[in-house]
């Protein structure tokens, strides 16, 4: 290549022209910057969620009354067991505990520790946690946005909760659940079931909710039918529920990033057809020369065909990489909060690298085909004229 | 068509549409240029000159009738062929010099070569050749926006000589020079003569009227030939 007049030639106009492709350069990386980083959010968004949601429980069960949400009795978890097909009962004592004066609230979830399955679902954000050291006293684990309030309202070691019964309990704050777990349980506080039942007022019988599995996926629709029969007030929630339900909730924010995807989009269109016209009325004597002096339509079209795929290139490596340390370096500063801005805590999440081949190839085909045809249509539109008449 | 000819324009045409209006620019032509002629095709403005060595090089293509170069009818070849034809067998020289001037002298010579599929190292030779025979080779690295209008034209004259065309077209080649550098050029075009190079000169400035190696003076009136004036090889 390196001996080959063509790629010397071209590698010229490339450096000569620099001025010229560096207009283009700049507005495509803030293009391929805004597009990466709203793609690397969502995905990185998406993945978290996925992986959380795996641990959870495929089905919940909660009792209504009223239309509203009471206590189960834990007598339930036997009659469960007693459906075939299922496994890994567990009961869950969880609420939302108010401060009146900031209208802020915690999701207290109360967990069996001794319970395989409870265990396994917080494993991932309990990796690091001494549970024998923990379980010796009144110890709650908490996330990053009620560390982060706590602290704030000079409660830096733990929190008096004033139960129902108008009794105080004061907890102390074991440890501050890893970063990574944040999307999940930023506002959350896990403590031993024992002290979720006694911070809620609820008598040892009673629970939030049971949770069990259904390890055959063709089982599910029957174990639902057979619970939702089981007593007349229950309420059946599944797996694909929940997930369906955070997807909503992303899908929503998702929109705002659709939004702000069109108008990128819209720019981008604009910049094609400034592009287009661009070449049409800047390059047409250059073309035609080139085609007088003996070149053919495909020796011009090749040269407008790499000279552009260098400019998409650089500006593709550039804009990717920049949206890379913003996203996942930097922690996406001002977008992420399109995400996390309506949240009941403040909320500071890390977005897990998530990077495929997918990813990447959609961003260099939104960006790289148009881009592309908006220079080589017009060139070959002139290319096709009598050099003579493209001159002019 | 003798045997000699490299040239033949047979019942050439040439007619521009405008809305209804048809503007014929070429008006029946026929000529005949034999191989190593200098012929001067002299006109005013507006009198077809250009269009004509236009379409001899390929550059447009005739309404109606035939241009054969070396027995080959070059109206109809398709776009492949006739870019080969124009790199191999065309040299041409503009009035405004067409350079491009973001690149050096070299790299502008250098252009007609690079579909060529040759080595560096040819390109290279074949570029200082050219630049010498130019008498530009002091230049060759000046970028050409920063040269002369003499020097401008002087590299349009290497670049045309560089794939060693058999035919040179040069349209108003001193329109755009002062007397010295008109002369320097009419130089150069003596040489290219010597060597054997079929030359045909469209232009309307009096200094070719004396050409001493010139065969032949065509005159072009309202886009027709108006007789021959034969000077007879010099």
């Amino acid at each position: 290549m390196r001996n080959s007049p063509f790629f010397h030639f071209l590698t010229l106009e490339f450096f000569k022209e620099r001025k010229k492709h560096m207009g283009v350069i700049a507005i495509s990386l803030v293009i391929l910057f805004l597009l990466s980083s709203v793609l690397f959010i969502s995905s990185s968004i998406r993945y978290s969620l996925e992986q959380t949601l795996d641990q959870e429980p495929d089905f919940v069960v909660q009792r209504i009354q009223g239309g509203e949400r009471v206590s189960v009795p834990t007598e339930w978890m036997d009659r469960l067991l007693e459906i075939h097909g299922i496994s890994s009962v567990t009961a869950r004592v969880y609420g939302r505990y108010f401060f009146k004066s900031k209208e802020k609230s915690f999701l207290i979830v109360g967990v069996d520790f001794m319970d395989e399955q409870s265990h396994k679902a917080l494993r991932t954000i309990m990796d690091e946690v001494d549970l024998r050291e923990f379980l010796k006293g009144d110890n709650m684990l908490v996330g990053g946005g009620v560390s982060h309030y706590l602290k704030s309202h000079f409660y830096p070691k733990g929190y008096t909760f004033l139960t129902p019964k108008g009794a105080f309990k004061k907890v102390h704050l074991f440890k501050v659940l890893p970063r990574e777990s944040n999307l999940i349980a930023n506002d959350m506080i896990i403590v031993p079931i024992e002290l979720a039942q006694e911070i809620f007022g609820m008598n040892e019988e009673e629970v939030s909710d049971i949770t069990f599995n259904v390890p055959n996926d063709d089982e599910w629709a029957n174990v639902e039918d057979k619970i939702s029969s089981f007593h007349y007030d229950l309420r059946v929630i599944t797996k694909n529920d929940i997930k369906k339900a955070y997807e909503n909730l992303y899908n929503y924010k998702g929109g705002i990033f659709l939004i702000l995807f069109l108008i990128t989009i819209v720019t981008f269109v604009l910049i094609l057809y400034q592009r287009y016209s661009m070449v049409y009325s800047s390059e047409r004597r250059h073309i035609g020369l080139l085609r007088a002096l003996g070149w053919s339509i495909n020796d011009v079209l090749k040269l407008k065909f790499f000279e552009t795929m260098m400019v998409v290139i650089v500006a593709y490596i550039l804009g990717v990489g920049l949206a890379y340390l913003y996203v996942f370096v930097l922690g996406a500063p001002l977008l992420r909060e399109i995400f996390l801005g309506g949240a009941n805590l403040h909320n500071v999440i890390t977005l897990v690298p998530v990077l495929n081949f997918g990813i990447l190839s959609s961003i260099f085909l939104i960006y790289a085909v148009p881009f592309v045809s908006a220079v080589l249509i017009p060139v070959w539109k002139i290319a096709v004229t009598d050099p003579k008449e493209a001159m002019l | 068509m003798t045997e000699n000819a490299i040239i033949t324009i047979e019942n050439l045409n040439k007619h521009f549409k405008s809305g209804d209006l048809l503007s014929k620019v070429l008006k029946d032509i026929n000529l005949e240029i034999e191989r190593g002629e200098c012929i001067v095709l002299k006109g005013v403005s507006g009198s077809g000159k250009t269009t004509l060595l236009s379409i001899m090089g390929g550059l447009d293509r005739p309404s109606s009738g035939k241009v054969l170069v070396e027995g080959e009818s070059i109206s109809k070849l398709p776009d492949l062929h006739i870019s080969h034809f124009r790199a191999q067998k065309i040299g041409m020289i503009f009035q405004h010099f067409n350079l491009f001037d973001h690149l050096t002298a070299t790299e502008n010579v250098m252009i007609p070569l690079i579909p060529a599929r040759l080595s560096m190292d040819e390109v290279d030779q074949k570029v200082h050749s050219s630049l010498k025979l130019a008498n530009i080779s002091h230049k060759a690295e000046s970028t050409a926006g920063r040269l002369s209008g003499g020097e401008k034209q002087r590299v349009a004259i290497a670049r045309a000589l560089v794939s060693d065309p058999a035919i040179i077209l040069c349209d108003e080649p001193t329109a755009n020079l002062d007397r010295d550098n008109s002369l320097k050029f009419i130089e150069i075009l003596g040489q290219l003569h010597e060597m054997g190079k079929t030359i045909v000169v469209a232009t309307h400035d009096p200094l070719f009227d004396t050409l001493s190696f010139a065969n032949r003076v065509v005159p072009m009136e309202d886009g027709s030939l108006v007789g021959s004036i034969s000077k007879g090889l010099q």
